[in-house]
């Protein structure tokens, strides 16, 4: 009884769906790389990145490490936003 | 006017007890007064009623890291901009936590971690090659992410990358902390790129087998 049931399971089993998560997941791949700062150390660097930034400097080609960072993690990139917001006020 | 101070003066008003101290931590109550509007509008609207009461929350908890802190400022910024740093820190905690608290995240919370990861989605016992044969690329990488990925691994990336959640709020709900799951999430799309590597499969070809869909 219990293998008629797992064959009539496989016969109407629905096509396999695209697990959801592949897709952002295989660009996220696309963009690992061996060697990432962790949030830790883009925090130690971020006010010094912003202001490099801010004096025009090609800080995503100074420190890509950073830049690498800001790209792959939301949290950080948002503090790092949200900081130059702060830093465009005038003293 | 908030008198200019270079990070030197700002470390020594800062370290000395009495009315330098006092006027230091005035006039940086007062830069953050002015700044974090700018930062935090892009959050909530200062029409918010709650918008003044967490201007004055982040205030106080900055001033006191910074305090605590101090020791560990490098002088490789402004003073001010390493204030602000915090300060970010302090207000976009708050409000990712706000924002999140009531959201429901599955599988982050309760202990155990079992190692063999369940998988809901159906996989396949065909080899590699056979499988690629029929064309079932998807069959493949379901497998191999059932394979590579712990549960809280997978549920972590469920949580990140379908619902967008922070980082900070699964890392508080996993027990854990945000750098400590930034290095869990890395290891896992190493893992998992290796193994695509070794699988003989090209990133390039899946980004464009999926951005056909
Ligand atoms: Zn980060």
């Amino acid at each position: 009884m219990k293998h008629f049931l797992d064959w009539l399971k496989q016969i109407f089993s629905p096509p396999l769906q695209t697990d959801p998560l592949l897709p952002p997941l295989i660009r996220s791949l696309a963009d690992t790389k061996e060697r990432e700062l962790t949030c830790d150390e883009v925090h130690a660097l971020l006010d010094q990145f912003a202001e490099a930034v801010r004096r025009g400097e090609d800080a995503a080609r100074l420190m890509p490490l950073i830049q690498a960072h800001l790209d792959m993690c939301p949290d950080c990139r948002e503090e790092y936003e949200t900081l130059l917001h702060m830093m465009s006020v005038p003293d | 006017m908030i008198p200019k101070r270079d990070n030197a003066h700002w470390l020594n008003d800062l370290q000395s007890p009495g009315e330098a101290r006092e006027s230091a931590l005035s006039d940086l109550m007062s830069l953050l007064q002015r700044a974090l509007p700018a930062g935090l509008s892009h959050w909530l609207s200062p029409d918010n009623p709650l918008f003044e009461d967490l201007i004055a929350d982040v205030i106080q908890e900055t001033l006191m890291r910074v305090i605590n802190n101090l020791h560990t400022f490098e002088g490789r910024s402004q003073f001010t901009t390493w204030a602000y740093k915090i300060a970010v820190r302090v207000a976009l905690n708050e409000l990712r936590h706000r924002r999140w608290k009531n959201v429901s995240m599955d599988g982050l919370e309760g202990g155990d971690e079992n190692e063999t990861s369940l998988f809901e989605f159906p996989s396949t016992e065909v080899s590699p090659e056979a499988a690629v044969e029929r064309g079932d690329m998807l069959a493949i990488l379901q497998r191999i992410l059932a394979e590579e990925l712990t549960e809280k691994q997978r549920a972590a990336m469920n949580a990140l990358m379908l619902q967008g959640a922070p980082l900070e709020e699964v890392a508080q709900r996993m027990g854990t902390n945000r750098n400590a799951l930034y290095k869990l999430m890395h290891d896992a799309r190493l893992r998992l790129k290796k193994r695509l590597a070794r699988e003989g499969l090209s990133i390039e070809e899946l980004l464009d087998m999926f951005s056909n869909k």
